[in-house]
């Protein structure tokens, strides 16, 4: 036999296969084509010119491991589909008098032909798509567009080494199966393991026990400092949760159905849940993929989207002022120089100042305890209990906030940022003080914001208080010897002219080798845009390959079941079901089926919810009702996307079965 | 007379109208009640067709089937399925047992498609079950038993729903002689009870349990033979002579 003859056979299989192989050659292109757009944009030179640039490259960078071990996961699962449906076929060649080699000869050379085909029409259309990605991720970023149509070798090289590699590996678990299975057990490949599921009641319990562990930590986690390493606890717990109730709780909840009598023996019931226990049992996996996929998208997607659709509040945020500069160890001379030196240069700089904020406070970290602060050891256990104390005296507030408050000695105000203190008194350091009043809002610090950890503003009598309380302790090896000030702005003028401002203000504090800092909301504008940016272009990106995937998977189970199901639904119709009935039947499971994941998605989400905005404050976005909105919205059009893939595989499967 | 097959045509078309095929030229006769009918014939004689029509599951081209006085061609599309369930039970060569049921779930399956209770399809099953041998295995799965209890578990619902008519398609095809004896002496047995069996069979065995054989040729009754007071080992003889002379001289009288 001729070469030739094995590559003819390979691409006539290939056709043949066309309603499982063309979906799966698609699915290669379109990976292929997202890695070599994802890994041409990370490299891409014009990235280092910007300010945050750095910050975006990470990001690129990550999304490139992800959508490289995304194909390869994706890959493989999908393959391992297509090869499960032609193991009839393949024994057939078996049995008509083809050795296994030759069997491994025609797959060599579908591989070839599948691999060379995406890979060539893979990277084709990622050269195309990269300078419209390219484009739209700068749109994004809010950058000017520079011209011209790169091609990007290394970008090449790579994307083809990956998939090679890939297809390879596929081509390879597809032999060692064959390899290892009889002829007899290959013609009936599509019909092994027909024994009814048993109930594994320890992974039911399992699963119960790590899905309500994650979704009450989940509810539970108050400190964003908490959250952040908390959430991929729960996040893991939630997996494993899914899968274990996919695979076992469901079966087992199927059983308990069955035994019901009066339920199990009615028409629909009958039909429905004897046919789930088999179909769960084939698709659990299958449906906790697409279920955890489908979770991975709406997060991605409603956070990404509230971010960048809320930057302007995040930068608000983070920038309660346009610019603020705050100076340790200030003493009363130097305050006055200070406010000429910021003036001075405001006016130098064609912008005039309003809404100042100015105060003068000590700024401590300290370990809470209910309500009593104690200098933090360097092995504390728990970052939660790091809170962030501001202490400021009654002078400085009272002039800040135009107000004019009375405190004894041992009274103090309270403001609490991210912390909560229920007792109507405060220890600091040993020292009593009676909480007068909690203020309900103040001008805090920006800065905070970007400190996951909790922080306190505690107003005092007067500065002699802060002194006794504090100038004669030894603080982390240092002492105090004065306060420090905080001077922040609101400005009117160019954007340029503020930017230049705000570095001039930083170089004027390191010039006086003074600590401190000034910073402002245009300087950081541009990095701001550039890390959200870049998140929300990544989850764009990724939500889409995670769509896709979803689609393909859900495609292939149909096409699968369809083909199981058919004699099923022949008997059930020679013994007396109607038509109708019949498709029924077909519509509920389908639906319950199709639908059971997204529905364990959007619940995931609703747990997550509350974690989800405590991280997010985190990244300085406080707008609880943006990102609600953004969750629902994306749910929405995830589920009309759903809805849409839904139809259209029904129809390919009602065809199969009818 | 509980079953009048009258000048039955079944003419298939291919999909793009292209080619005639006539399975059934003109059949008909009919079944008393109580009666053991078995039609032979060799493959492509029609008689697969001539069982799917009488099972309502393919309309004939033209003629019409009467199943205690009503006409099957005056049955709507959307009562058809409910007819069938409540007047026929079938017998299939390969069983079609869904392997998703226990044998009991599947014997109970047309009662649940008829919305009957536990209590009721739990009380018809005993003495059925006790009769065909299969009380201690009702709660095994199909993949689980051999052909021939199998094959009576398919009995079984054939019977379950007490039908006017049961049909059986090859029913001892795919089961060991052993097992096959069995079936038969089965259907002798629910016969004698009164039931209307009415059995389509290339096997020469099976025919000579039955009280009367059609033999169908070319999509016609070409003969047929009352066993009257014969021996089973009597009637074999029989058919198979007349079976040569189908194959034989029969071919010369065209």
């Amino acid at each position: 036999m001729s070469k030739i003859f094995y590559a003819k056979l390979a691409l006539t299989n290939i056709k043949k296969n066309g309603k499982t192989y063309f979906p799966y050659i698609f699915a290669a292109i379109s990976t292929i084509m997202m890695f070599y757009v994802m890994h041409f944009i990370s490299i891409n030179d014009g990235l280092n010119n910007m300010s945050g640039g750095d910050s975006l490259k990470i990001i690129l960078y990550l999304g490139n491991y992800v959508i490289g071990l995304f194909s390869i996961i994706f890959l493989f699962y999908t393959n391992s589909f297509l090869i499960k449906r032609r193991k009839n076929e393949i024994g057939l060649y078996n049995i008509l008098g083809m050795e296994k080699r030759h069997i491994a000869k025609v797959m060599f050379w579908e591989t070839f032909f599948i691999a060379s085909t995406s890979i060539i029409l893979g990277l084709l259309s990622g050269i195309l798509i990269s300078k419209l990605m390219f484009l739209v991720l700068l749109k994004i970023l809010g950058f000017e567009v520079p011209l011209g149509f790169i091609i990007s070798k290394p970008s090449i090289t790579i994307t083809v080494i990956l998939f090679g590699l890939i297809f390879i590996l596929t081509l390879l678990n597809n032999l060692r199966q064959i390899h290892l299975s009889k002829p007899v057990e290959l013609l009936k490949g599509g019909q092994v393991g027909e024994k009814e599921p048993k109930t594994k009641w320890i992974m039911t319990i399992i699963g119960i026990v790590c899905l309500s562990a994650g979704y009450y930590i989940a509810l539970t986690t108050e400190s964003p400092l908490t959250a952040i390493y908390l959430f991929f606890v729960a996040v893991i717990l939630v997996i494993v949760g899914t899968y274990s109730l996919f695979t076992a709780g469901s079966i087992a909840l199927l059983k308990i159905l069955r035994k019901n009598k009066k339920f199990y023996y009615k028409t629909n019931n009958f039909i429905n849940v004897s046919g789930m226990i088999y179909r769960m049992k084939q698709n659990a996996v299958g449906l906790s993929n697409i279920c955890i996929l489908s979770t991975c998208v709406l997060v991605m997607l409603s956070t990404t989207v509230s971010l960048y659709i809320g930057m302007e509040d995040v930068l608000r945020n983070r920038y309660p002022r346009d610019i603020a500069v705050r100076v340790d160890n200030v003493s009363d001379e130097m305050e006055e120089k200070l406010d000429n030196i910021i003036i001075k240069e405001a006016e130098k700089h064609n912008i005039s100042i309003k809404d100042i904020i100015k105060y003068r406070s000590i700024e401590v970290t300290m370990f809470q305890k209910n309500n009593s602060f104690s200098l933090a050891n360097r092995d504390i256990g728990n970052y939660s209990d790091i809170s962030l104390l501001n202490i400021m005296p009654l002078e400085s507030y009272n002039s800040q906030e135009n107000k004019s408050i009375n405190l004894e000695d041992n009274e103090v105000l309270l403001y609490a940022f991210r912390g909560e203190i229920k007792e109507d008194t405060v220890n600091i350091l040993g020292n009593e003080f009676k909480v007068k009043e909690q203020l309900k809002d103040f001008n805090s610090e920006g800065i905070l914001s970007a400190i996951a950890a909790k922080s306190y503003y505690i107003v005092v009598k007067d500065v002699e208080t802060i002194e006794k309380l504090l100038f004669n302790v030894d603080i982390y090896g240092e002492k105090f010897e004065n306060l420090s000030y905080y001077y922040a702005f609101d400005v009117e003028g160019e954007a340029k002219d503020e930017i230049a401002l705000t570095y001039s203000l930083a170089d004027k504090i390191s010039e006086a080798s003074l600590s401190g800092y000034a910073e402002g909301a245009e300087e950081s504008r541009e990095s701001f845009f550039a890390l959200y940016g870049g998140l929300f272009f990544l989850g764009l990106f990724l939500g889409f390959l995670f769509i896709m995937a979803t689609v393909l998977i859900m495609y292939y189970k149909q096409v699968s079941e369809g083909y199981d199901d058919k004699q099923r639904f022949e008997i059930m119709q020679k013994v007396g079901l109607s038509k109708e009935e019949v498709k029924k039947t077909i519509k509920s499971q389908v639906l319950m089926v199709f639908f059971l994941p997204l529905l364990m998605a959007i619940i995931h989400i609703a747990f997550a919810f509350k974690v989800i905005t405590k991280l997010l404050a985190v990244l300085n976005l406080t707008n609880v009702t943006l990102f609600a909105l953004c969750t629902v919205g994306t749910i929405l059009v995830f589920a009309v996307f759903y809805g849409i893939v839904y139809s259209l595989t029904a129809r390919v499967y009602y065809k199969l079965v009818s | 007379m509980i079953l009048e097959v009258k000048n039955l045509k079944k003419i298939y078309t291919t999909r793009f109208g292209g080619n005639h095929v006539q399975a059934l030229s003109d059949v008909s006769f009919s079944v008393e009640e109580g009666e053991y009918v078995a039609v032979m014939g060799e493959s492509g004689s029609g008689k697969t067709t001539l069982l799917n029509i009488l099972a309502s599951l393919d309309k004939p081209t033209s003629g019409d089937v009467v199943l205690e006085g009503k006409s099957m061609s005056s049955i709507k599309e959307r009562e058809i399925s409910k007819f069938r369930r409540d007047n026929l039970g079938f017998v299939f060569q390969d069983f079609n047992l869904l392997d998703t049921f226990s044998l009991k779930d599947n014997i109970f399956l047309p009662l649940v498609l008829s919305g009957k209770s536990y209590d009721e399809m739990d009380l018809r099953l005993k003495p059925i079950a006790k009769k065909l041998g299969i009380t201690d295995i009702l709660s095994k799965y199909p993949y689980e038993v051999s052909g021939g209890q199998k094959q009576r578990a398919a009995v079984a619902r054939a019977l379950i729903t007490n039908p006017k008519l049961i049909l059986a398609d090859e029913p001892t095809g795919a089961l060991d002689s052993h097992s096959s004896d069995d079936l038969l002496r089965l259907f002798k047995e629910i016969n004698k009870e009164g039931q209307t069996i009415i059995m389509v069979t290339h096997s020469t065995k099976a025919a000579s349990h039955a009280k009367r054989v059609l033999f169908i040729k070319d999509g016609e009754v070409f003969h047929q033979l009352y066993k009257g007071p014969m021996s089973d080992e009597e009637m074999y003889q029989k058919i198979s002579d007349t079976l040569t002379i189908i194959a034989t001289g029969g071919a010369k009288n065209e």
